[in-house]
Order: C-alpha cells, then sequence, then structure tokens
C-alpha cells in the first residue's frame, strides 16, 4: 500500500508535537528551516520508529532550482568503507509534499560495490527531499535538500 | 504502449577490486495511478517496482521503486569487480513482468 501524504498528515493530527511544529512563527526564514526540520525529524520517528541522526556523511545532491519536476536528478552517496563490520543496508529516499511520499529504496551489500546511486525522480512542488541511510549498526543517518521545481512532476 | 526495452552500459573489462559503473535506463511509461484520461477515469497504477543486478548469482544491488521515480527510470550504482562472471540485471513490473539483460565481466 503506498505511502501517500494523506496517511503522514493523519498520523499528524493525531500526534501532538507535530501540531505544534504546523505553525511556524512569522518572518524569519531560520525559524521556517527548523520547522522543516522538525518536520522531516518527525516523519521519519513516525516511518521507522527511530529517531535518525542528521549526518553530513550522507550527501543527497540535488539541483537546487530545476525547471521541471518531472525527471529531477538526484545522486546519493554515503562515506561508508563498505566492510562487513560498517557498512550501509539501505537508504531511502522521501519526498514528504509529493502525494505519495516515498521515493525509492537502495539496497546496497557490503564489499560489492560503494554505496553511491544516482536516478531521477519526480516532484510536485518545491520542497525538502529527505534520504535516511540504515547502517549495519541499526544507526539511522539523515540528510536533506530543498529542492524548488517550476512544475508538477506527479500529475 | 511498446514492450520496455532496458539497457545497460557497463566495462566488459575490469582489473580485481576495481570500482566499475554500471548504467541502466529501462523505456517505461511508469504511470503513476494518480492521472485521469479523457473520460475522467483514473489510469491504473503500472510501474517497474523494483530492481536487482546479480553478479555470478549473488545480489549485489538491489533498488525498490515507486510511483515518484520519473518515467523512463534510470538507475546509475557502482560495483567492485571481484571475478570473471555473468551480470544480470533485472527490472521487475507491477503485474508481475520481468525484463532482463545479462552481460559478460572479465576480471583480470
Amino acid at each position: 500500500m503506498s505511502l501517500t501524504r494523506r496517511d503522514m498528515l493523519m498520523a499528524a493530527c493525531v500526534g501532538s508535537a507535530a501540531l505544534a511544529s504546523a505553525f511556524p512563527s512569522p518572518g524569519s526564514t531560520r525559524a521556517q528551516d527548523d520547522t522543516a526540520q522538525d518536520d522531516t525529524m518527525d516523519l521519519i520517528e513516525r516511518l521507522t520508529g527511530q529517531t535518525p541522526t542528521l549526518s553530513d556523511r550522507l550527501h543527497l545532491v540535488m539541483p537546487a532550482v530545476f525547471p521541471t519536476g518531472y525527471t529531477v536528478p538526484m545522486d546519493l552517496d554515503i562515506n561508508s568503507p563498505m566492510t562487513a563490520d560498517d557498512h550501509v543496508r539501505r537508504i531511502r529516499v522521501f519526498a514528504p509534499q509529493n502525494p505519495l511520499i516515498e521515493v525509492a529504496s537502495f539496497n546496497f551489500v557490503p564489499q560489492r560495490g560503494i554505496a553511491r546511486v544516482s536516478t531521477r525522480i519526480r516532484l510536485a512542488e518545491p520542497q525538502y527531499v529527505v534520504a535516511v541511510a540504515e547502517m549495519n549498526d541499526g544507526m539511522l543517518l539523515m540528510t536533506k535538500t530543498f529542492v524548488d521545481v517550476a512544475t508538477n512532476g506527479c500529475i | 504502449m511498446t514492450a520496455p526495452k532496458p539497457r545497460v552500459l557497463v566495462p566488459s573489462a575490469a582489473g580485481k577490486g576495481e570500482v566499475i559503473r554500471v548504467k541502466t535506463i529501462i523505456s517505461h511509461q511508469m504511470e503513476t495511478g494518480l492521472r485521469h484520461d479523457a473520460q475522467g477515469q483514473v489510469i491504473p497504477r503500472k510501474i517497474i517496482n523494483r530492481f536487482v543486478c546479480r553478479y555470478a548469482g549473488v545480489v549485489v544491488f538491489s533498488m525498490d521503486l515507486h510511483e515518484a521515480i520519473s518515467a523512463n527510470p534510470f538507475i546509475e550504482f557502482y560495483l567492485r569487480a571481484t571475478e570473471s562472471g555473468r551480470l544480470e540485471f533485472i527490472w521487475e513490473e507491477d503485474g508481475g513482468g520481468v525484463y532482463q539483460l545479462e552481460h559478460q565481466l572479465a576480471v583480470a
């Protein structure tokens, strides 16, 4: 069953923490950024049951501005030795403002490759795209990047 | 719709332990199930939902695709050349369709 934005919004209405973050203070863009951060962490916690850690080991590279939402390039890589003791199991990508928020899940195998991948995705509107990496020790690393698309690529 | 056509760009030879880049694409509408036709009926979802790469029979990379992946899904990934063997690329579609390609990799 695809994870729709409605599912997430319904869950948010039930959760009290999300209500507070739904009304950002007017004016300052920093407040908006913090709100987006809260929303993102909240989203990942609800999806995975775990609290992720913002990490600069995980790189989600996407254009800041892009003329179409139909085929936005996405490069994803993580600084990891990919040994049996220290590797990333999978990286999940979400677009929280899309009608269906799950984008992809990349599954890696230690010693058989490097954790680096590229693809192209659809975005419905300008938003933060979120990546969550599950490490072999169970830790969750996350990062996000803002992409300003000019058209809705989901319709 | 014509049959989805997969394509792969991968070196045919590599040094042992070398990291090789694999580029794949498959022609596919990736119908999201969110669009409507001229009569107002919902066009049902039909997407490639999974991609798997096997190297000498072992899965070395896989990807679960959802509706937000663009049409004609492009996937670029990196493998370590460990031994000479067969690389298999498999795309699975909603409804059970499967598309495959194979390449031989010679590792020095």
